[in-house]
């Protein structure tokens, strides 16, 4: 059984919010928050690349979520979710790597770097991309729902590494932010901006995956009779 | 398990051709690789160590998308599955062979990097435990993909695609104990990227196992 | 309000959330379209 809209607007509804959340938490982040001591405006990027991170494991995480739901119930409505889960969370990670490039050239003074965090992050990236590519040569659609969610649970593997990494090595990247580490006047556009991300990204997944429900459901079912007298 | 190892093997053995032809791709890619640098003595003999996992890198897609084409070609591997043994076996059997065939090969490679980047060093030892490690990290999930791949189109392209990024932990561990074991390890960091290729191992090795079932079914 | 060891750091953050809002924007109307086409 594939997904059947029960609240039809709802990814709209959540999108809609995600974008206000983003424009309340931006414009306190770019004019509002007073500059960092160290790295001045630019750390202002902090504002999207926190958010971008965040979400962009939690992205992650749902798409191994739901490709081990589909390894163990078999139903297609988890297929449709790991094929938004990949293309939204490659989305997110190439935002991420963007962002993050534009934040070294004036801090490291690099585009970037090879350091921990960064390679395991570009591997995770990439890793997507290959499932997405694996997906579009596999026409059948149950060993392309095996196929991809296998990959995708080995691909996430590397998901600890990258939150892990600036602890487990001498990362240039920065340690992780929590509310204990960043001054409070950084809060409210850093929270903001998370959940506005969040809400953005969770529409973006749902209408995904709905686009993925309606091509399943043709690949899926059997051909109308007329057709079938056409094509023979 | 012994009787998966011993076709698999049996399979290498009439086909040690091709291993020679692989060799030989190996050692031209060190070659070429070298042409990257120059006739810069200091700074090939600091790069081989990169240099060598590569050679062996692209060397595995060759051995590992040969792995299943026998069974594909022939379709055995549906007749495989109905023999009373596990696919988890089936596949074990396969990554080791794997496994050995790279570690054999790098091995081989070894006295081509000597000679070429004059990276000779007296901790062979230490050398051998890393290609065992690494070309273990490489063939348990090459093994798995190998298999994934075999049933999509465009396997020659997919099967690196998918590979590489996996292996990138790996092969940076690899890399980086080779070279300080060819350079010196002043303040022994070696044990450090030993343990990582360990815990990679351990990951793939029971992951990829655990998951071959869902790959090989029909 | 200039501040830190870091100065003119302004044509980053803009470059930084315009290429976000540009691919965030591009991307929810790929959806869009792509939705429409598959009804």
């Amino acid at each position: 059984m594939l997904a059947n809209p029960r609240f039809p607007k709802l990814p709209y509804a959540l999108m809609t919010l995600g974008v206000v959340c983003l424009l309340i938490g931006s414009y306190l982040g770019l004019f509002v928050a007073p500059p960092e001591h160290y790295m001045g405006e630019v750390q202002r990027i902090m504002y999207v690349h926190v958010p971008t991170a965040w979400n962009w494991m939690l992205a992650v995480l749902f798409t191994f979520g739901a490709a081990i739901a589909y390894l163990f119930t078999s139903d297609f409505k988890w297929d449709a979710r790991v094929e938004a889960g990949l293309e939204v969370g490659a989305l997110l990670g190439f935002l991420l790597c963007c962002q993050g490039a534009i934040w070294a050239k004036p801090t490291w003074g690099v585009w970037w770097d090879w350091d921990p965090r960064l390679t395991s992050t570009a591997v995770l990236l990439c890793s997507f991309a290959g499932i997405l590519a694996l997906r579009r040569f596999v026409d059948e659609p149950t060993k392309r729902a095996v196929l991809s969610s296998v990959a995708t649970i080995i691909a996430s593997v590397d998901l600890p590494i990258v939150y892990f990494s600036v602890r487990w090595w001498n990362s240039l990247h920065q340690m992780q932010s929590s509310p204990a580490t960043v001054s409070s006047q950084f809060h409210l556009p850093l929270r903001l901006n998370a959940f506005g991300i969040l809400f953005l990204m969770s529409g973006f997944i749902a209408l995904r995956a709905r686009i993925a429900s309606q091509r399943l459901s043709s690949e899926l079912a059997p051909p109308p009779q007329e057709l079938v007298g056409e094509l023979a | 398990m012994i009787a998966a190892l011993r076709k698999e093997f049996l399979l290498q053995w009439r086909t040690r051709a091709q291993a020679v032809a692989v060799f030989v791709f190996g050692a031209t890619s060190l070659l070429l690789f070298s042409f990257a640098i120059g006739p810069n003595a200091a700074a090939l003999r600091q790069h081989a160590a990169g240099f060598l996992w590569l050679g062996l890198l692209l060397s595995s897609t060759l051995t590992l998308s040969e792995s299943f084409h026998a069974e594909m070609e022939n379709r055995a591997l549906e007749g495989l599955l109905l023999l009373p043994v596990s696919p988890r076996v089936l596949y074990y059997g396969k990554a080791l062979a794997n496994t050995v065939q790279l570690m054999l090969l790098g091995i081989a490679l070894v006295p081509v990097m000597v000679v070429l980047y004059d990276a000779g060093t007296t901790r062979i030892p230490i050398v051998l435990l890393i290609i065992a490690l690494g070309t273990a990290g490489i063939s348990a999930p090459g093994t798995l993909y190998s298999a994934m791949t075999a049933q999509a189109r465009a396997k020659q392209t997919l099967l690196p695609l998918l590979l590489f990024p996996l292996i990138v932990p790996v092969l940076l561990a690899s890399v980086k104990a080779t070279s300080l074991a060819i350079l010196g390890d002043p303040m022994d960091q070696s044990s450090a990227w030993l343990a990582l290729l360990v815990a990679f191992d351990g990951i793939y090795w029971s992951l990829c196992g655990l998951l071959f079932d869902r790959v090989v079914e029909d | 309000m200039t501040g830190g060891y870091i100065t003119g750091g302004w044509p980053y953050v803009i470059a930084a959330y315009s290429w976000t809002a540009l691919v965030l924007t591009a991307y929810a109307v790929s959806l869009f379209v792509r939705l429409r086409k598959s009804r």
